[in-house]
């Protein structure tokens, strides 16, 4: 077998990967790969920031289920790819990182640009590796994309010493892997699946309680028919949105901090929880001690380490949940068939809930703009097939709230480490992914100055994403806390981003079309103008309303009970037949 | 809170006792004593950690190890009776 250098070596195992396209910025330690990317077939994507090549390639791998990859030097370029690993970690995103180290002999010695990145990453990534021989590139390669895909999906990460780069190996690509610590399982035990089967059965106030994990299986098909066999209500958590049809009458929407009352209240209420890729997040709990106090647990995951983390389940069933559903449907169709409960007054309650409190907001007496009705009309005017990104705050909140998702795949944000800034990148990498798809970025005016150099990039190399600023020139969600919990004093939180930047000019800078708006009735005219630029970036400051509350609210920290649909407004329970 | 003896089958690689120590540090377990030797085979190395938790807290200890690619097989060494065998294919136990 001829020889070939390590970085040779790096690139032609990345294409027996299946990469067809990465992000990232060269650099000293990394230099020598990026010699063969410059003749590989694979598409590099010149980024701004490493911070933008990382979650790019969440947004690429959230759209097509493949593995998003971003390459970067060592030292800061490495530790600016440490946000984007950590968030990939809390959502699941499959992720490979490439980072170059300094030579192996230098490594441990303070060298310039070093940075112990296997080090860092330990704590939330799935796996890392430092390789320094040049003859273990293509199985730590091969390994990497194996443990990022397979089980619960994660970031990996793959640390190159320069060195091993530069040497001569031969290039010998593993036709298979074979990790003896890692075996997820994706068979739900038989037992465990007839289990749940008899619980549900025995049930009258059930819920399926839908988590990312739906999308990440690819089991929404399987979900809409255990749905419509059972015919209980479902609630989709802000990392489920688009796992369900909103318009799918069983729906009560999302449940949690800034949940629908129905949502977080057919959880309180329920008497089975029928857990579908979910992780009892706090944001969903609310004080887990008075969480759903009076349910059973089936707990559906195909991470063990999630069962019992927070929550008791009396059915753990561990597998992948697309098989988990194809075998519970046929298992449940029989016990159905046996004893059918009847859910007839626990759906009209729900119903009620749905009906008495639906998701709503006010217009500002003064004729501004309604951040949520600028949401609203996003939604409405790109329609179902259109892919959301946000960053973190109100208008993530909002944007989870008043668009409807019709698709998996179709709403991509930050949920779990709550990442301002991902937006934009995340946007970029979302089109790159899904070229002929709209994309639209909800960013708040604090996010978008944190990540909006990527438009540069987008710009530069044809990536034609959509920015609708919402622009309430504060950290709105900061703000939001100050007015309640603060007594109103509103320390560091008002940016002043309406005077500066000017957000259009900043976008034309940066080779986008900007636009503005700030009045009601020039909203869907905007929008459509910006839905009519294919060509180019285009950005929209809309400046909106700065003391517009996200609500439904459940404090941090309070129970799920405490409800509140407005400020000190609890909804009135007395009315309602629970 | 009571003492668990947990008998750890890991990869011998480098780093792997910093990923096994680093998991206890940031999950907040309590490690009363840990030891790593070689065994028979020169590529696995046994860890044996002595573990202060409660109830459910051991499963979420093996869980979370089991999580760690490097780690092989964790049995968990009961001083009364036969070691409780558990590897990453968790059992189904209601």
């Amino acid at each position: 077998m001829s020889q070939v250098t390590g970085a040779q070596s790096l690139v032609s195992s990345l294409e027996a990967a299946g990469v067809d396209v990465m992000f990232g910025i060269p650099g000293g330690a990394i230099l020598p790969a990026y010699d063969p990317i410059f003749d590989s077939k694979i598409r590099h994507i010149l980024v701004r920031h490493e911070q933008g090549a990382g979650h790019a390639a969440t947004g690429y791998a959230q759209v097509t289920g493949r593995v998003g990859v971003c390459i970067a030097t060592s030292g800061p370029g490495a530790t600016n790819l440490v946000t984007p690993l950590a968030d990939a970690a809390m959502d699941s995103v499959p992720m490979v990182a490439i980072t170059g180290q300094v030579p192996s002999l230098a490594i441990g010695t303070d060298a310039f640009q070093e940075a112990d990145i296997r080090g860092i990453t330990m704590p939330f990534a799935k796996h890392n590796y430092l390789i320094t021989d040049p003859a273990d590139i293509p199985r730590a390669i091969a390994e990497a994309f194996h443990i990022a895909s397979t089980g619960r999906p994660g970031p990996v990460l793959v640390d190159i010493a320069k060195d091993a780069l530069q040497k001569m190996t031969e290039f010998n690509y593993p036709t298979s892997v074979n990790l003896k610590g890692y075996q997820p399982r994706l068979e739900p035990n038989a037992q465990a699946i007839a289990d749940a089967a008899a619980l549900i059965t025995q049930s009258s106030k059930p819920v399926f309680y839908v988590g990312g994990g739906v999308i990440k299986a690819d089991a929404n098909r399987e979900l809409l028919e255990i749905a419509n066999l059972l015919g209980a209500p479902v609630v989709t958590t802000l990392m489920a949105r688009g796992a369900f049809p909103d318009s799918h009458p069983l729906h009560l929407g999302m449940p949690g901090m800034h949940g629908t009352v129905a949502a977080v209240t057919a959880l309180q209420k329920a008497d089975l929880l029928i857990t579908l890729g979910a992780r009892f997040d706090d944001r969903v709990t609310g004080k887990l001690s008075t969480f759903a106090t009076n349910a059973k647990v089936i707990h559906c995951d195909i991470d063990p380490a999630e069962i019992h983390k927070n929550r008791f389940a009396d059915v753990p069933v561990i597998g992948d949940l697309k098989h988990t559903l194809q075998a519970l449907i046929p298992a449940l169709k029989a016990a159905l068939a046996k004893n059918k409960p009847d859910l007839t007054a626990w759906l009209r309650q729900m119903n009620s809930l749905k009906s008495t409190y639906p998701l709503g907001y006010g217009q500002p007496s003064d004729g501004s703009l309604s951040p949520q009705y600028v949401i609203e009309r996003l939604g409405k005017i790109s329609g179902p097939d259109t892919i959301f990104t946000s960053g973190v705050g109100q208008h993530q909140m909002w944007a989870a709230q008043f668009i409807n998702y019709e698709n998996p795949r179709t709403w991509l944000n930050s949920g779990g480490l709550g990442t301002m800034g991902y937006a934009v990148p995340a946007a970029m990498g979302a089109k790159v992914g899904a070229p002929d798809t709209t994309v639209w970025a909800i960013d708040g005016d604090g996010c978008f100055q944190m990540t909006n150099q990527e438009l540069v990039t987008c710009a530069l190399n044809d990536i034609p994403v959509k920015i609708a600023i919402i622009n309430n020139e504060s950290l709105g969600m900061v703000r939001q806390w100050q007015t309640l919990f603060y007594e109103g004093r509103y320390s560091n939180t008002s940016l002043e981003s309406k005077r500066v930047p000017n957000f259009p000019m900043l976008a034309e800078a940066m080779g986008c079309v900007g636009l503005s708006c700030e009045r009601p009735e020039d909203v869907d005219a905007t929008i459509e103008k910006a839905m009519n630029i294919n060509d180019q970036p285009v950005v929209v400051d809309f400046r909106v309303h700065r003391d517009a509350m996200v609500w439904p609210m459940v404090a941090a920290g309070t129970s799920n009970d405490d409800i509140m649909i407005a400020r000190e407004t609890a909804p009135d329970w007395d009315s309602q037949e629970l | 809170m009571a003492q668990h003896t947990l008998e750890v089958l890991v990869e011998n690689s480098p780093g792997v006792l910093a990923r096994v120590s680093g998991l206890f540090a940031r999950r907040a377990y309590n490690i009363e004593r840990l030891t790593v030797g070689p065994t028979a085979n020169p590529e696995v190395s046994q860890m044996d950690i002595v573990v202060s938790v409660e109830g459910h807290a051991l499963e979420q200890v093996i869980a979370q190890l089991d999580k760690l690619i490097n780690v092989i097989a964790i049995k968990e060494i009961k001083p009364e009776s036969a070691p409780e065998v558990h590897d990453t294919q968790p059992d189904y136990q209601n």
